[in-house]
């Protein structure tokens, strides 16, 4: 028999208005160990951390630590007791150092402390666990690398002993998340217990001591990683098989072009330049993917061939028709489709209802219209169309679209896009946030346009996908296109060295 | 029992919560009355009889109803687009300055006459919310500052042309304008065809809303301006035409009360109908078909003010009641998303 171990979950419950999101969990983990937590959304994982962390209280169940019963009655309480997150959204105030962030709430912060000081001191930590920071400077000037290293300093310089971490690697490159990686192993090396959150396998397959799976608010298993592969993983999350999904167009020579960027550049939200005299251009039939670390002028390309953003140099062409000056209503009329990165907040209108969403990009023809006149039911029967085609099952489709999951709005929003893409389907991120079995989902569906002739213009950071199902792929960094090539000949060694700005020798 | 929150409430839900929080408002106010001696069980048959005892009740009520029920419709078309019109009062002013203007220097029949003093209320109305809506669409200044500040000077302009330039020469007294020659007819003795009118507004706004293309993107728009943009609505324009027409029915209410019940332009002659109008918005939660009821509610309000003032109680009261309607809504909006559930 072991030691008590470090963390011990014993039949945690709670109960939330119309769902048990934690169902009886069990978990424990040991010091010197990596555990890791894996499910898809709503499997309970968020809820579970939560209650050890003490934001949440647990309706039933026990928490202990190196084998007594604790009661956390704040998220205070979890910190002195030595357990410290990093959350996937970092909790970091971006006009202060990374020294006043480490100081910030702390209580051995000297009541009086000087810049030098607070610097000093950060430098000293820094040192201790081995973390490569740079304490004079401050976080908005950070890269999502960077930050998280800060965030890890500050949960460790409070004394954790267990180190939680919520899908670390969404914001990293791939050498960034290596590098995180052999850290984690670093700091479980040192007798602490470090609980991994993610959904990506290849990850916890490399990463993990022992891995416990939750569904639908229950643990479903709780394996060492020697005995895992995969699919053995991918099933007990899912509780089914899965189809293989995607897949490399079946030949025949792709199409005309139907997207074409010349020398386009264009400015972000603050006017800071974010396209770089970017020339691209997609062809019917085909998936170009567009790689790169989130914030490298992505978000900024797919505004610009959709209409929402205007170039400040450059043309971009659709069909061979400039489109310099119009707006999205235009390129709908061109006949482009658009899943943006942040369903919720651009392509739904929340508080309306699921069908009033669903005909957002058709509620000017008929059936939804004839003339001035909107009928409502004409745009019910349109919207039970889409709603079926993406899968989505809700009682009521007057209820607001808000209500309705991410992988329900997002497969909503894929399918109504779809259905206006006759000539190019801009999809950023389209899987970002979904679980295993929208996934799938999503990218047949993101098929299923290439297969009808329309071009892809798909963005994403899961290199895995991109390489499964894009045609060609460009590789963007600080708003320029570091290369373009096959899918086929790219891996994911190389994807990544352009993705971090390396550019390749000719 | 436990308490269980549900996601989303039907129509049913709201009205059932508004007529409960109605209700529990008066209740509150009742006991209130009760405390401070008043035999509530007169006084509340006093203000029920006062407005609907008889046609005379009736009338006065509907000439209270049919300006509340435009400024409320004002404020509430705005809303739908996500836009606090709060300077209702200004526009009620302001298409009551248009309207008297064309009232007294045109000379044309009747109905004529009252068809355009009608638009220039429109217009009026419009014309006084057109700089908040442009500072507002091409600049993002916001509208409850712009709104709410032109409605100061809405007054003190209405002040100034009826001691000045529009003062009428042959009273010595009062500060207000000529008479109009043109009346609104009756529709029944005392209430005017602009009832009639106000209702019939309510409806055209609704269907505007609710069945035309034109009523979906303002709807988007109201709901999430950056997808409204995205699906490619024209979203500054919408924004724009939303704020004229909400300032235009303002303008209206003005007009109808100068040319229907006042026949002459005075000051004070808005009677806090644009401020209420809010209220009324606010009560049916910016549905134009729930400003028929909500506006109805403060028309007995104010008329029930007029009987507790013959009580000797303060014109305060019935604003303060108002206050416990608008706060009870507002409580009862979220409790409506609330359900008992059998203890687990």
């Amino acid at each position: 028999m072991d030691a008590a171990p470090a963390v011990a979950l014993l039949g945690i419950t709670k109960r939330f208005p119309g769902l048990v999101a934690n169902d009886s969990i069990d978990l424990d983990v040991r010091a010197g160990e990596i555990h890791a937590l894996l499910g898809e959304n709503g499997a309970g994982k968020s809820t579970l951390m939560n209650i050890l962390t003490g934001i949440y209280q647990p309706d039933g169940g026990e928490i202990r630590l190196g084998g007594a019963p604790v009661r956390f009655a704040s998220a205070a309480d979890a910190i002195a007791a030595g357990i410290g997150m990093v959350h996937q959204h970092f909790k970091l105030i971006r006009a202060f150092t990374v020294a006043e962030n480490i100081h910030l709430g702390w209580g051995e912060t000297p009541l009086a402390v000087s810049a030098a000081a607070m610097e000093a001191r950060t430098r000293a930590l820094a040192a201790e666990f081995g973390l490569d920071v740079r304490a004079e400077a401050r976080v908005e000037d950070l890269s999502a690398g960077e930050q998280q290293r800060v965030e890890i300093l500050r949960v460790l310089a409070r004394g954790a002993r267990v180190l939680i971490l919520d899908e670390p690697t969404a914001v990293l490159t791939p050498g960034e998340s290596t590098r995180l990686l052999e850290n984690l192993r670093a700091y479980a090396g040192a007798g602490r217990a470090v609980i991994f959150i993610s959904h990506k396998l290849d990850e916890v397959l490399a990463v993990a001591d022992r891995i416990t799976v939750l569904r639908a608010g229950k643990r479903v298993a709780t394996l060492a990683t020697a005995e895992c592969d995969k699919a053995r993983l991918a099933r007990l999350m899912v509780g089914r098989d899965l189809a293989p999904a995607g897949g490399r167009s079946p030949g025949g020579a792709p199409g005309e072009v139907v997207l074409a960027l010349e020398g386009v550049s264009a400015q972000d939200d603050r006017g800071v330049a974010a396209l770089r005299d970017v020339s691209l251009h997609v062809r019917a039939g085909e998936i170009l993917a567009i790689a790169g670390v989130a914030g490298n002028g992505q978000r900024e390309l797919t505004e610009v061939v959709t209409g929402l953003r205007q170039v400040s140099a450059g043309s971009v062409r659709l069909g061979g028709q400039a489109m310099a000056g119009q707006g999205p209503a235009a390129f709908l009329a061109a006949g482009v489709g658009h899943i943006p990165e942040d369903r919720l907040r651009t392509a739904l209108a929340p508080s309306l209802g699921v069908a009033q969403n669903a005909v957002l990009r058709g509620y000017f023809r008929p059936p939804c219209a004839r003339g001035f006149r909107f009928s409502p039911a004409g745009a019910m029967a349109l919207a039970r169309r889409i709603v079926g085609e993406a899968q989505v099952f809700v009682p009521n489709l007057r209820a607001p679209v808000r209500n309705l999951s991410g992988g329900n709005q997002q497969r909503l929003v894929a399918r109504r896009e779809m259905a206006v893409a006759t000539r190019l389907l801009v999809a950023a991120y389209p899987t970002r946030g979904l679980d295993i079995g929208a996934i799938e989902t999503l990218l047949r569906f993101i098929g299923e346009a290439r297969d009808r002739g329309v071009g892809v213009l798909m963005v994403s950071e899961e290199l895995d996908e991109v390489l499964r199902i894009a045609d060609r792929v460009a590789v963007l960094f600080k708003g320029r296109v570091m290369g373009v090539f096959p899918a086929a000949e790219a891996d994911g060694e190389r994807l990544g060295l352009l993705m971090g700005g390396q550019a390749e020798a000719a | 029992m436990r308490l269980r929150r549900v996601a989303s409430v039907g129509v049913w839900g709201i009205i059932v919560s508004r007529v409960a929080s109605v209700v529990v408002a008066l209740g509150i106010g009742g006991v209130a009355f009760a405390l401070c001696g008043y035999d509530v069980g007169r006084l509340a048959g006093d203000v029920v009889s006062a407005s609907f005892g008889n046609l005379f009740g009736i009338e006065d009520l509907g000439l209270l109803w049919s300006p509340l029920m435009l400024t409320g419709l004002a404020a509430a078309v705005a809303l739908r687009i996500g836009l606090w019109n709060i300077g209702g009062e200004g526009q009620f002013y302001a298409g009551a300055i248009a309207a008297t203007l064309v009232g007294l220097h045109v000379q044309a029949p009747l109905w004529v006459a009252l068809g355009l003093m009608a638009v220039a209320g429109f217009a009026g109305g419009a014309l006084w919310i057109a700089v908040p809506a442009v500072a507002r669409a091409f600049w993002a200044v916001d509208e409850i500052i712009t709104t709410l500040l032109l409605n100061f000077v809405a007054a003190l302009l209405v002040g100034y042309l009826c001691t000045g330039p529009m003062r009428d020469p042959h009273q010595a007294v009062t500060a207000a304008s000529a008479h109009i020659p043109y009346e609104i007819p009756p529709l029944l003795d005392d209430l005017h065809w602009g009832f009639a009118v106000s209702v019939a507004l309510v409806g055209v706004v609704a269907l505007l809303l609710g069945r035309s293309v034109w009523g979906y993107e303002v709807r988007v728009a109201g709901s999430n301006g950056r997808a409204a943009f995205y699906a490619g609505m024209p979203v500054r324009v919408r924004l724009m035409q939303v704020f004229l027409l909400s300032g235009g029915l303002a303008g209206v209410a003005g007009m109808l009360e100068v040319a229907g019940t006042v026949h002459r332009l005075q000051g004070g002659i808005s009677n806090n109908f644009g401020y209420l109008g809010i209220m009324v918005a606010a009560l049916a939660g910016a549905s134009p078909l729930g400003v028929l009821p909500a506006s109805l509610l403060l028309a007995v309000l104010l008329n029930a003010g007029i009987v507790l003032q013959s009580y000797g109680v303060s014109s305060y009261a019935v604003l303060a009641l108002t206050g416990l309607v608008l706060f009870c809504a507002a409580v009862g909006e979220r409790l409506a998303y609330l359900r008992m559930r059998p203890a687990a």
